[in-house]
């Protein structure tokens, strides 16, 4: 098979996959070999679905054993198979890093003979950039679940980045969706590579020349919509991830139904909304200060159509406003609608100058639409605003100040009977 | 209220702020404008100080790293008539120090820092967006047609980054190129520019890309507004991967 036809199967395999970070890293390149990281990372293109095409992403194999319900490349899906030999993955790299298509690469695979036997062959490739190539640029190594700790180790050492896809997000669905996966399988190298990334932090403290463990870090992925949890016990796990192993990143896919399963919810189309309002929420735990707990609750287990997850927030919580921007702390300006890191961060900075009027509040690039429902500016709200809950919602709702991309959100069509 | 003028260059630039700040009694209310020549002209010329400049922007670099960074985008990004603002803003960057970014909410830092993030941003840009393609000799050439001239910055990237090879980044629209060879780098203007050869497996290894650039794309979220937001058609003309679109 050509190069171009294995090509076209292994990228449009891996085209699932949601992360294309190359960010995280920074690795100095040597002087007779090629390649560095950028330690914010960098976006070569952007493909025909709007998505940063930052690594060269491909699957070394599509070949695969198991028979996961929603995944193209199962074992009983009638498509075209391909694999690509190490050397082959190593040129098309390097020709494509020359030429500044790429930071680098990231490769991932289906399960081949066993998950020992792939991973040896996926590190085999990130073994051959770093040491025969010398490429210093960005590798990014899924690992497989099941395979030993001996080649986690190798992979986080060759690699910037490694991950280990959660899939679905819990145990149950595990078992009826990817029977062939075990959740410890995934969790154990998981926990083996947070402790990795940790001891080589600090071995590096003590000696510049302790060798790096992956890093940019962890991540993992897990698919939106093809089993039953609500948005609410996702959350839960994503700060689980968060703060027990140390994860860089979750990524959330929106199920694209590619295989007629009975086991598989029917969508009229991908969960696009869903899956943008769970990133809103996990930036908000990441970055903004609150807790799983905050956002959803038992009673409201699922995210906001209509609202993003901060307006809902304070929509539920008139207590908290108005703020009052020349007084307010850091953390309690980032709670506030329309305000975001870069403006909290400028509103801090500005005070220390003049006191901030309404009109610089504009210019520091705060969403004045949205925010002036919450805020003060030297004791004089912006316009006299009814802050009844009720009466914001719908003001929020006609007026300008809700989401701007509030296209009809896809609906879910679950098939009765599936999930009893 | 003071009025000075000087010739246009960046160095007479930063000679006329040096000579300004130092002189005058309210720095942050005199007015900075391009000499024009007219026989009428109002105001004080100063000329270029070669010395004073580097003076100004030395002190700059240690009192205030992040302004001289600021500063340094602000010229690159090549806009006219903003030198009261800059002229403002230095004074004010060596009173504050690296604080000064941080007053948002005065006219001429906004507008500096605005115009010089627009650079850094266009640079950022680039350093995803330049396509090298090797030629008959081995090199890579790459060109781009760049809003800001950012031609120095992003050839010091890729020297740190394409070290073995050499390479050439010609920027169309202004004529000036830089070239990495045998670990040296050197800039210069090329007054006519013929396409040289490709190498004869270039057309091959960008017939994969594009086809990689083309299944990567998930069909069923197909979105041509987000893509042309992000990588907007001005760019598209160098690019590989949107050949014959």
């Amino acid at each position: 098979m050509e190069i171009l036809d294995k090509l076209q199967i292994l990228s449009g395999a891996a085209r699932y996959d949601a992360s294309c970070a190359s960010s995280g890293s920074r690795r100095e390149g040597s002087s007779s070999g090629i390649g560095n990281t950028s330690q914010g990372g960098i976006c070569h293109s952007w493909a025909d679905d709007g998505r940063c095409i930052s690594l060269l992403k491909i699957l070394l194999s599509n070949d695969c054993i198991y028979d996961c319900a929603y995944c193209v490349n199962r074992a009983t899906n009638p498509i075209p198979r391909a694999s690509f030999s190490a050397r082959e993955v190593v040129e098309l790299t390097m020709e494509f890093y020359r030429r500044n298509y790429i930071e680098g690469l990231f490769l991932s695979s289906a399960v081949m003979q066993s998950p020992d036997q792939t991973m040896e062959r996926m590190v085999g490739v990130a073994e051959l950039l770093r040491t025969e190539e010398r490429f210093g640029g960005y590798i990014h190594l899924k690992i497989i679940p099941g395979s030993s700790s001996a080649l986690v180790r190798k992979a986080g050492l060759y690699a910037d980045r490694i991950s280990v896809n959660i899939e679905l997000p819990s145990s149950e669905s595990l078992k009826r969706l990817a029977p062939q996966k075990q959740k410890q399988a995934i969790l154990e190298p998981m926990s083996l590579i947070g402790r990795q990334i940790r001891e080589s932090f600090l071995e590096r403290k003590t000696s510049r020349r302790a060798p790096r463990f992956a890093p940019a870090g962890q991540s993992t992925q897990m698919i939106i919509g093809a089993s039953p949890e609500s948005d609410f016990q996702i959350l839960k796990l994503s700060q689980g991830l968060y703060r027990k192993m140390n994860l860089k990143r979750v990524y959330y896919s929106a199920f694209v139904p590619v295989n007629e399963d009975n086991r598989l919810p029917v969508l009229a189309s991908p969960p696009l909304l869903r899956e943008h309002r769970l990133y809103q929420a996990d930036w908000l735990m990441r970055f903004y200060g609150f807790s799983a707990e905050e956002i959803l609750s038992d009673d409201a287990p699922s995210l906001d159509e209509t609202f993003d997850p901060k307006t809902s927030w304070a929509l539920r919580h008139p207590e908290f406003f108005p703020v009052e921007i020349n007084r307010a702390d850091y953390a309690v300006l980032l709670r506030v609608p329309g305000i975001g890191v870069t403006s909290a961060r400028r509103i801090v900075a500005a005070r220390r100058f003049s006191v901030i009027t309404p009109e610089g509040l504009k210019k520091i690039g705060v969403v004045m639409k949205r925010a002036k429902y919450f805020i003060t500016c030297s004791g004089r709200p912006f316009e006299k605003i009814d802050r009844q809950p009720a009466m914001l919602k719908s003001t929020l709702l006609l007026g300008d100040g809700g989401d701007t991309a509030v296209n009809p959100p896809p609906k879910q069509l679950v098939l009765p009977g599936i999930f009893t | 209220m003071s009025r000075y003028l000087y010739d246009g260059t960046a160095e007479g630039l930063l000679s006329a702020a040096a000579r300004i700040i130092a002189e005058a009694s309210d720095p942050e209310k005199a007015i900075l404008v391009e000499r024009e020549n007219t026989l009428f002209e109002d105001g004080v010329f100063i000329g270029t100080d070669a010395v004073a400049a580097e003076t100004l922007f030395n002190r700059l670099r240690q009192e205030a790293p992040d302004a001289a960074h600021t500063f340094y985008y602000f010229i690159l990004a090549e806009k006219e008539g903003m030198e009261t603002s800059l002229l403002h803003y230095l004074s004010m960057a060596l009173r504050y120090g690296n604080r000064v970014n941080g007053n948002l909410a005065d006219s001429a830092v906004r507008d500096v820092v605005t115009v010089s993030r627009k650079a850094q941003r266009e640079l950022h840009r680039m350093k995803g967006l330049v396509r090298f393609e090797k030629l008959r000799d081995g090199a890579y050439l790459a060109r781009m047609e760049p809003d800001h001239n950012i031609l120095q910055p992003l050839a010091g990237h890729f020297s740190r980054r394409l070290r073995a090879e050499d390479w050439f980044i010609y920027d169309v629209r202004r004529r000036t190129a830089a070239r990495w060879h045998s670990g040296t780098l050197q800039l210069g203007t090329i007054e006519q520019f013929t396409a040289p050869a490709l190498s004869e497996e270039e057309m091959r290894i960008q017939a994969l890309w594009q086809a990689f650039f083309k299944t990567i794309a998930i069909p069923d979220r197909k979105n041509p507004r987000l893509q042309k937001s992000n990588m907007p058609m001005k760019y598209w003309k160098y690019l590989t991967e949107k050949q014959g679109e």
